[in-house]
């Protein structure tokens, strides 16, 4: 007998688990974590978009989070209570246009948006000259200006909603070196459209010429050829930065340092530049629940949005069974629906 | 195998030959084979080819016979239709004569007509063919008459284009909403400046906020108090700010530090926090964790 008690269990060593920072070091707010995926089959295009809505929910976001089509939604949901994810991103796509739902979990609101017009980061990037994107852009969370949410329920619902997805900023503490993308959304009373910018942020001291801003930034020796004197390099005007002048407003007054060439001591002036992905968005329907419940606000003013909402969820649940007729077959259905209400 | 059954056939045939002349037409007919086996199996491959060449020289026979119509008359006629019938039953019958019966006639052989003088059948034939009026089609002349063909041919056109223009409807539906090239025009512009004066407005609040605590280290305790004065401090002249009344629920939430439900509470915090989120939105909604933080602030108030 005493030998079987001396018979100690073997040491199992705890996995350690990887611990997820789901609370800010300084401030201890906590760090909201989303998820985009997609719902049903993706053509090319869209599939781009969630690679670049990924890319700009970085840094708290499943980058390369692989789904498969027989994962639902409560999947995600089963996962994302112990990751911490706060939010879902969810793409899908019918003949009519392709959808972004942004949904609170576990039981939050669901928000579902049209996607009237998209340019991927790609196609911005191919229409500008001298597209910008240095290797820090992404290491931080944008900061999100809203403008324009203002008056009806939905629209105070919307951008509360937009605005939690990304982390709070605490001025006492931030560091200004992490602000460096930027997400715009406008709401456009006349046309009930929603714009969705994101842009670069990037300063520049003011009063220095670019010759010598560039001379500061880069290690390079400069050209010094067509010049009779040293001193030429530094008071002859260049050519361009003709438009700093006009824009007051938009110089700040830094806190601190900010790179080789922002000093807190100058005025900066701020540039932005474009990033993308860009949307052009429609509010069309806000849920109670994870994509169920009642629906609280609808753009179509339809008498049964319940039933409505029935339809959607059966052509998802086409969707997962794999069948590709069946999934087709059921968004057509579905768009046909959405025409009907477009109508009235 | 095939040597012995050769020899074996070899062997019977002399025995048929007897037996089909002394029986009837079946044995005759395989009689007929015989002058042919009998000189080996080389004989045997020409006889094969036959049938073709059998319809050829009715085919020629009846050509000439034709002809001879115009001409001669119906006596010809019944003599070439014999020939014709009998083409290869020639050797068998007459074994020796063969064709004797188209060299015999000499003038005209079955098959080949001397056009030397004319043809009348290739002159009239000739005559309709260029008399004919050839509308511009598709397929040229040649091929004019068949009204088959180009409806076949137009309707496989038709097929193709359908299934582009299905394609190309696919290629729509997929690219709905995309825009490859986007465009730069004012409304772009507006909103850049929106969003720079946004940017503008959060780096003041930021500069404002840290030129305020400069020199100071959070870490150090020292600091840390002197920092949590000043911020006290703030609170209380953006209290001042505002409107009597929400001084006094102030006061009570102070008191009442544990309801977490008290909006007028959360919106008077908001003012101290500074948290930037909101910095150009209305104040209303403030997480619970800001509340916990709401009451130590209101704690050490006290201290």
């Amino acid at each position: 007998m005493a030998r079987f008690n001396n018979k100690r269990k073997p040491f199992v060593k705890p996995i350690a688990k990887k611990k997820l920072t789901t609370v800010d070091h300084v401030t201890g707010d906590k760090i909201p974590w989303s998820f985009v995926f997609s719902r049903g089959r993706l053509p090319g295009p869209l599939r781009q978009l969630k690679a670049d809505l990924r890319k700009l929910l970085n840094p708290f976001t499943a980058l390369n989070l692989k789904e498969k089509r027989r994962n639902t939604i409560r999947d995600f949901l089963n996962i994302s209570g112990p990751m911490g994810v706060t939010h879902f991103l969810i793409l899908s796509k019918t003949p009519t246009a392709p959808y972004l739902r942004v949904a609170n979990t576990p039981q939050g609101s669901t928000l579902t948006f049209k996607i009237e017009e998209y340019s991927l980061a790609v196609d911005i990037k191919k229409s500008q000259k001298h597209p910008r994107c240095p290797k820090e852009l992404f290491k931080n969370p944008p900061t999100i200006v809203l403008s324009g949410f203002v008056g009806e329920k939905h629209l105070t619902l919307a951008s509360a909603m937009f605005r939690h997805i990304f982390p709070s900023i605490d001025a006492n503490t931030v560091k200004l070196s992490s602000c460096q993308r930027i997400l715009l959304l406008h709401y456009n009373k006349d046309t009930k459209l929603i714009d969705f910018r994101h842009y670069s942020i990037r300063l520049e001291p003011v009063g220095v010429s670019r010759r010598i801003r560039k001379f500061v930034q880069k290690h390079q020796v400069p050209d010094l050829r067509n010049l009779q004197d040293v001193s030429d390099f530094v008071t002859k005007a260049g050519y361009g930065s003709e438009s700093e002048g006009d824009e007051e407003a938009e110089t700040v007054t830094l806190a601190s340092d900010l790179g080789r060439v922002n000093r807190a001591s100058s005025k900066s002036a701020i540039k932005l530049q474009e990033i993308g992905p860009r949307m052009t968005l429609r509010l069309i329907k806000v849920e109670e629940g994870l994509c169920a419940g009642t629906v609280l606000f609808s753009e179509y003013d339809y008498g049964d949005g319940k039933k409505k909402d029935d339809n959607h969820e059966d052509a998802e649940n086409e969707e997962d069974d794999g069948k590709d007729e069946n999934e087709e077959e059921g968004s057509e259905d579905e768009e046909e629906g959405g025409e009907d209400m477009e109508e009235d | 195998m095939a040597e012995e059954t050769h020899l074996a056939e070899a062997v019977k045939r002399p025995n048929k030959r007897h037996i089909g002349k002394t029986k009837g037409s079946k044995a005759r007919k395989k009689a007929r084979k015989m002058p042919h086996s009998a000189d080996g199996n080389r004989a045997m491959k020409p006889r094969k080819i036959d049938p073709k060449m059998k319809k050829l020289y009715r085919k020629r026979a009846r050509e000439y016979d034709s002809e001879d119509d115009e001409k001669a008359g119906p006596l010809r006629n019944d003599d070439g239709s014999s020939s014709g019938d009998e083409a290869e039953g020639n050797d068998t019958r007459k074994a020796d004569n063969g064709f004797s019966d188209g060299e015999e006639d000499d003038e005209i052989q079955p098959g080949i007509t001397k056009l030397a003088e004319g043809c009348n059948a290739f002159r009239l034939a000739f005559r309709s063919i260029i008399k004919k009026t050839v509308s511009d089609d598709v397929l040229g002349p040649v091929l004019s008459g068949n009204k088959k063909l180009i409806a076949e041919k137009l309707a496989e056109e038709e097929a193709e284009r359908k299934v582009k223009g299905e394609a190309k409807d696919k290629q729509l539906v997929i690219e709905k909403g995309h825009v490859a090239k986007p465009a730069y025009g004012p409304h772009e512009k507006f909103l850049i400046n929106l969003a720079t004066k946004g940017v503008v407005k959060l780096f003041n609040a930021v500069s404002k906020a840290q030129n305020a605590q400069k020199g100071l280290d959070p870490s150090r305790t020292k600091d840390a108090k002197v920092i949590r004065k000043r911020r006290k401090e703030a609170f209380f002249s953006e209290l001042g700010k505002t409107s009597a009344s929400a001084k006094a629920q102030m006061s009570k939430g102070a008191v009442a530090s544990e309801g977490p439900a008290w909006p007028p509470l959360r919106d008077n915090y908001m003012l101290t926090n500074s948290n930037l989120k909101d910095w150009d939105k209305v104040r209303e909604r403030v997480g619970k964790d800001d509340i916990g933080r709401m009451s130590e602030d209101s704690g050490s108030d006290d201290d």
